[in-house]
């Protein structure tokens, strides 16, 4: 056994956890170095100045203290701090963020459906008016076309034939000079 | 009306009771989670002392660590429900306890910083006053006793715990290992290593 060793198992030695054949070890070891017997049983009494180390009680007045604090803890604890307290059962947060969100969804509702009555004409209208193509408004028949129609397409050509047809028979037109 | 009911709960405890069952700790908080409060005051009656002796090896003045433990007995009471069985009740109370005195150091620790950062030069040039043992029995083990108190203020933080639990509290080394969070090889060997430089702290004195 070297020194590390043996410093290892002072406190195992000392509070006999040691197993019998490292027990006869260390006790070996003892017997050879004189110093180390020193300092073991140093170590075992100052392990027994600490056992006895003067104990300190609590005052009389601890327990009545303790249970004064408890009471005003108590009270504490039964008083809603600000973020239990609630407005019709919602948290003050959720309380403002609903209060919002109506107030928006008011106001939304009654730009989309107020009647304009002579007055300052809605947004919406506004809207309208500005989106949606009429035939009156040129600007926007440019951008849309009429589409030809193609059902009444040989129909047209039809009299429009007879037409051209008409017109060039010229025999009920012609009056010869001599007539 | 406050001052009545305490001493009320105080007579209510259940150790002033002339029973041959003794509750254990586990039995008592259990009942006390439960609703009772004598259970409460029992656990307070059992463990008010132990406590302050643990938290005076800490902070050394009588009076922070009986307010030490008041905090401690105070936070028993209102998180009792964060008890669970799967740890034994001292050592759940002794985490609590030493966790509260190491905030009690840190606070002290600032303090002094910040005093003596205000001090002069001049200011900061001071003597501890020294102990010196008298000649009569009881005076001379309390300088022994103040001794080995100085001797423990030594040690590193993760040495002192442990050695105080040990070998003043004499609590065993399962309980010491669930407290301080740490395998219970380390526990023993922490101890061992305390022993012998509380050793060399106190070999030219005692």
């Amino acid at each position: 056994m070297n020194r590390y060793q043996f410093e290892d198992l002072i406190s195992e030695y000392i509070e006999n956890e040691l197993s019998l054949s490292k027990r006869k070890e260390f006790e070996t070891y003892l017997e050879e170095n004189p110093d180390a017997l020193d300092l073991v049983e140093s170590v075992r009494s100052n392990m027994t100045r600490m056992k006895s180390i003067h104990r300190i009680k609590a005052s009389p007045d601890f327990n009545d203290r303790l249970l004064a604090r408890i009471q005003t803890n108590r009270a504490q604890l039964d008083r809603p701090t600000a973020s239990q307290r609630t407005y019709f059962g919602f948290t003050p947060i959720h309380a403002s963020l609903m209060t919002g969100l109506v107030i928006a969804m008011v106001f939304v509702s009654m730009q989309l459906f107020a009647p304009e009555e002579g007055g300052i004409p809605s947004q919406a209208q506004h809207f309208v008016n500005e989106t949606l193509p009429t035939l009156s408004n040129p600007s926007l028949q440019k951008v849309n076309p009429p589409q030809p129609d193609f059902v009444n397409a040989e129909e047209d050509s039809a009299m429009e034939d007879q037409k051209q047809k008409s017109q060039q028979d010229f025999s009920k037109k012609m009056h010869f000079v001599n007539d | 009306m406050m001052r009545q009911n305490s001493s009320n709960l105080s007579d209510m405890s259940l150790d002033k009771q002339n029973t041959p069952f003794v509750y254990t700790d586990e039995q008592l908080i259990a009942r006390f989670q439960n609703g009772d409060e004598r259970a409460y005051i029992e656990l307070v009656n059992r463990y008010r002392d132990r406590l302050i002796n643990f938290v005076f090896q800490f902070l050394g003045d009588r009076e922070q660590s009986e307010d030490v433990v008041q905090d401690t007995m105070l936070k028993l009471y209102v998180k009792k429900h964060y008890y669970r069985e799967i740890a034994k009740f001292s050592t759940w109370l002794y985490t609590i306890a030493r966790n509260l005195a190491n905030t009690e150091l840190r606070k002290r620790k600032r303090r002094k910083t910040t005093l003596l950062s205000h001090m002069t030069r001049d200011e900061k040039d001071y003597e501890l006053p020294a102990i010196q043992p008298d000649t009569g029995a009881e005076v001379q083990s309390e300088f022994v006793e103040k001794l080995i108190q100085s001797a423990i203020q030594t040690l590193p933080e993760h040495f002192k715990t442990v050695i105080i639990l040990r070998d003043i509290q004499e609590l065993p080394y399962d309980d010491i290992s669930s407290i301080v969070g740490v395998p219970l090889g380390t526990v023993k060997s922490r101890i061992n290593r305390a022993r012998l430089q509380l050793q060399a702290e106190l070999k030219d004195l005692i």
